[in-house]
């Protein structure tokens, strides 16, 4: 972490000691990086995000590598997770007949899990999705999926004819032709992403600011309550954000489903 | 606890859970509709306020966007129960069946009442 947060952790700054509140910011999601090859700079985000990737892979390969008809141990756990995923996101929305974008659907939801709580392990302390150059591409492969099984399932007359649902008078759809598009087309896409990305940024934000507060109140004076009212403060943003960093996973995944559901529908 | 019992438990989680992601997904899709209304018109408003050179087009057509959109959003969702519209078949949320959206026809949308699943 740059800047104020190092200024702080090093030195004496503590109210009352002529010295201002270093107030975090933007500057405390851009990383120095590690190494730099050409133009390219590898970031603590992407040293996260790779690890993400390999704990999902990691787990469920070492879950199922050898699967047991009774199982046992960590493909407990396995199944435990994909059935979760299962019966909590997939067969609400898609039914029985989706069970093949199981695999898709329990990736995604880890995949990101894991890069959100990354939040609230010591050491790592950093959201990946709070960047949001990692909420995109995962945003592109869910879009592009359902509009792909969307052309194929209906085709692309039948898919956008059926975005604006029939009986409509004349009037009124040609009325909601231009909403429906940018909507389908942009803004589903947009408040998906963004979705995931602002709670994971905002969240961040609020611990950085309460535990920094905690810190720089801290002096023997009247400062002593302020810091323990920001400390607890802290610890409750940090209970809140051990909810929020599944309940995004889970509202991700959950939305990507119902998207594939109304592109996998064929028109009646 | 007798296994009919368990049936209908695991029915009744389902059931919620349904109800979770077609609330989740309705929520959404709303806020999307009130987004790309205002979006879509106060281009359209934009556009032709550059045309005929009355800037005042612009927020003009974002209200008619929102306008609309509200309107929408009304007819469409406004009515439907708090029953199980059927998402896992196509549902409220993008492209269905008259039936599954419940919206069967301009002129009396409360007449798909009967086929709520």
């Amino acid at each position: 972490m740059t800047g104020d947060v190092g200024v702080l952790a090093s030195g004496g700054c503590h109210i009352f000691s002529g010295c201002g509140f270093p107030a975090p910011g933007l500057q405390d999601f851009e990383w120095k990086p590690f190494f730099t090859i050409g133009s390219f700079s590898f970031t603590k985000p992407m040293l996260l995000a790779i690890l993400a990737a390999l704990v999902v892979i990691v787990f469920f390969w070492m879950a199922f590598r050898s699967p047991k008809l009774v199982p046992r141990g960590m493909q407990n756990l396995g199944e435990l997770a994909i059935l979760a995923v299962r019966d909590q996101i997939l067969r609400p929305s898609l039914g029985r007949k989706g069970d093949s974008y199981l695999p898709l659907l329990v990736s995604l939801f880890f995949f990101i899990y894991i890069m959100n709580v990354m939040e609230l392990i010591p050491l790592l302390q950093f959201p990946v999705t709070s960047r949001i150059g990692f909420v995109w591409p995962l945003v592109f492969i869910v879009y592009f999926l359902y509009l792909y099984l969307g052309v194929k399932n209906q085709g692309a007359w039948g898919y956008l004819r059926n975005m604006i649902p029939p009986g409509v008078p004349a009037p009124i759809y040609i009325i909601l032709v231009p909403v429906e598009l940018l909507r389908f087309f942009v803004f589903q896409p947009f408040t998906l992403g963004v979705r995931l990305f602002g709670n994971m940024f905002a969240g961040h934000l609020l611990l950085t600011i309460f535990t920094l507060a905690s810190w720089y109140l801290l002096s023997l004076s009247v400062g002593l309550v302020y810091a323990a009212g920001s400390f607890a403060l802290a610890i409750f943003v940090f209970l809140l954000e051990t909810l929020v960093t599944l309940l995004q996973a889970f509202i991700f995944t959950t939305l990507t489903a119902t998207y594939i559901a109304s592109s996998v529908e064929p028109a009646h | 606890m007798s296994s009919g019992n368990d049936a209908s438990t695991q029915a009744q989680k389902r059931a919620a859970a349904e109800g979770r992601a077609q609330g989740l997904d309705i929520g959404w899709t709303v806020f999307s509709y009130l987004l790309a209304g205002m979006a879509a018109y106060g281009a359209i408003g934009w556009l032709i306020g550059r045309a005929v050179h009355v800037s005042l087009l612009f927020p003009i057509g974002m209200l008619v966007g929102l306008a609309i959109s509200l309107g929408f959003i009304i007819y469409r969702y406004g009515r439907v129960g708090p029953g199980r519209g059927g998402l896992g078949r196509g549902g409220l949320g993008g492209t269905a069946s008259p039936q599954d959206r419940g919206v069967t026809g301009g002129s009396s949308p409360r007449g798909r009442q009967g086929d709520e699943r």
